[in-house]
């Protein structure tokens, strides 16, 4: 559904991502995992239009979508979910979830999908009415997710969603992720928590100083050595 | 006369508001301190000016400039801001001097560089009767058309999901562009809206002085950028309450310094810019904004 070919980015002299190759089929969960620096969030950056890549190709359904606005890159699917969730604080959230859905749904099928999405995440109901900017962590990590589903995307990219959050709220974050991948959606996450990615992923791959040094099936990465030293503390 | 004042005040006030809103929609949106909407005012002028002459009804004319406005604005991203997407601060406000500076030669050059007079109708300039009170027309339509201006906008911000859209691109662009909504568009309604705005206020200015000049938008604008900055730079909310404030102490100190003080009423309010920004740097309504590396 999606691969990335040679990708490399530069930010001035610094080379954050020197190659990174990697290939997402429908319907999975793959974590692209490394330590701080690795270029994991670079890589899901150029995927999204975000960040200009200096070489390599994003190939998105067979249509090279490398170089194309956000914006465009948004329409054609892809839905990216930022690090440290960036929803707009001063909006409210029913906003918030609106202008996720306003370019990808006529205004009645919108209003469908903000009720499914009310469903899915009871709280945002609570808070309707309440600014982003008031909500706790995890909710507002609920809320980033609701707003990148509301244009119902056929691939999510989720970019360290358990960042700062609570531990039991990062197992409801998880819950919901393996959820809404059984309900179809293709998944690419990027995480630090290495042990809790591999736990819900189907395949994994390792990123360091901006190259993949290892890929697998997450049962497989979980039990290599590499990954057991280097990231699980084993 | 005191009642007489105090129209005086809030109306001028209400024309510094929406200049300098105008300037804060373009700034929150584009980081861009736009020194080229005095001269979206002086066009508003002289299509109003134009179109009286060429015969168009007092309505119709004003119609005509205030969308004259408006265009120009959008032109003038299209060609000359357009270009520099993505360019530093410093580029950008460069770019709007030399758009200013451009079309002030081109006023002077193809019009005329001394004011010409604008017919504006006798009403326009006559007063009423309220209890003990004369009251001026001008001035009481340059209120409710500033308020009307300030509601239609906050209606458009709120209700409609390019409004909030823009709402949310003040705080994060990038996240808004990966929604889906193009950029181009937001932006491109950040410059409609300034020049709207730009064309009222210049239909109010030109009602109060009926002439237009090629420098007739330099001052207005300069006490918009001060109004602004006092409101906080890039804060709606701020930049109405700067314009608000502005022109009613620079009017109620000129009603009531001695003659002999009178002369230095701009250093008097721009000293009290200056002491309220050393209370409160970030004006006295900040901006929300998410700044990010």
């Amino acid at each position: 559904m999606l691969s990335v070919e040679a990708l490399k980015i530069r930010y001035g002299e610094v080379e954050a991502v020197r190659r990174v190759d990697l290939a997402v089929d429908s319907g999975e969960i793959i974590a692209l995992v490394g330590a701080n620096g690795a270029g994991k969030s670079s890589t899901l950056g150029a995927i999204a239009g975000l960040v200009p890549a200096v070489s390599g190709k994003v190939v998105f359904d067979g249509v090279d979508i490398t170089g194309l606005a956000p914006e465009a890159i948004a329409r054609k699917g892809v839905s990216l979910v930022p690090e440290g969730r960036r929803i707009f604080a001063g909006l409210t959230v029913a906003d918030n979830l609106r202008l996720g859905g306003a370019m990808h749904l006529p205004a009645t099928e919108a209003r469908a999908r903000e009720e499914e999405m009310l469903e899915l995440f009871p709280i945002l109901r609570r808070y309707h009415r309440v600014k982003g900017g008031n909500l706790s962590g995890g909710e507002q990590q609920m809320l980033a997710i609701a707003r990148a589903l509301m244009g119902k995307p056929r691939m999510v990219l989720l970019d360290e969603p358990s960042l700062g959050l609570a531990p039991q709220l990062i197992d409801t974050v998880f819950d919901l992720i393996a959820e809404l991948r059984r309900n179809g959606l293709t998944i690419l996450l990027v995480e630090q928590n290495v042990a809790l990615a591999l736990e819900i992923a189907d395949r994994a791959i390792v990123l360091a100083n901006g190259e993949v040094v290892l890929s697998g099936t997450a049962k497989e990465l979980a039990t290599s050595d590499l990954v057991r030293q280097a990231y699980l503390g084993a | 006369m005191i009642a007489q004042q105090i129209i005086n005040a809030v109306s001028l006030g209400g024309v510094y508001a929406l200049l300098a809103l105008g300037l804060a929609i373009v700034f929150s949106i584009v980081g861009l301190i736009n020194f080229a909407h005095g001269e979206l005012m002086t066009l508003s002028g002289y299509a109003l000016l134009a179109a009286l002459v060429f015969g168009l009804p007092f309505p119709a004319a004003v119609l005509v400039a205030v969308s004259c406005g408006a265009l120009a604005a959008v032109a003038m991203e299209r060609v000359a801001f357009r270009p520099m997407r993505g360019a530093s601060v410093t580029s950008l406000l460069l770019t709007s001097f030399a758009v200013s500076s451009l079309l002030k030669v081109v006023f002077q050059n193809g019009i005329s560089a001394r004011p010409q007079a604008v017919a504006m109708p006798s009403w326009m300039t006559g007063a009423f009767s309220f209890g003990d009170f004369t009251i001026g027309v001008g001035p009481s339509i340059s209120i409710v058309v500033s308020a009307l201006a300030l509601i239609a906008l906050e209606l458009f911000l709120r209700r409609t999901v390019t409004g909030t859209a823009m709402r949310a691109a003040a705080e994060d662009f990038n996240v808004v562009r990966l929604m889906g909504i193009p950029a181009s568009r937001i932006i491109a309604t950040a410059f409609l809206l300034s020049g709207l705005l730009a064309g009222l206020a210049a239909m109010l200015w030109v009602a109060q002085r009926a002439s237009v000049d090629p420098l007739m938008g330099f001052t207005p604008v300069l006490k918009a950028f001060i109004a602004a900055v006092v409101g906080g730079l890039g804060s709606l909310p701020g930049a109405v309450a700067g314009g608000f404030l502005l022109g009613i102490i620079e009017v109620l100190l000129q009603a009531t310094l001695p003659a002999a003080v009178a002369p230095y009423r701009d250093a008097i309010v721009l000293s009290g810019v200056i002491a309220v920004l050393l209370v409160r740097p970030q004006g006295l309504i900040p901006a929300v904004r998410v700044q990010r590396s």
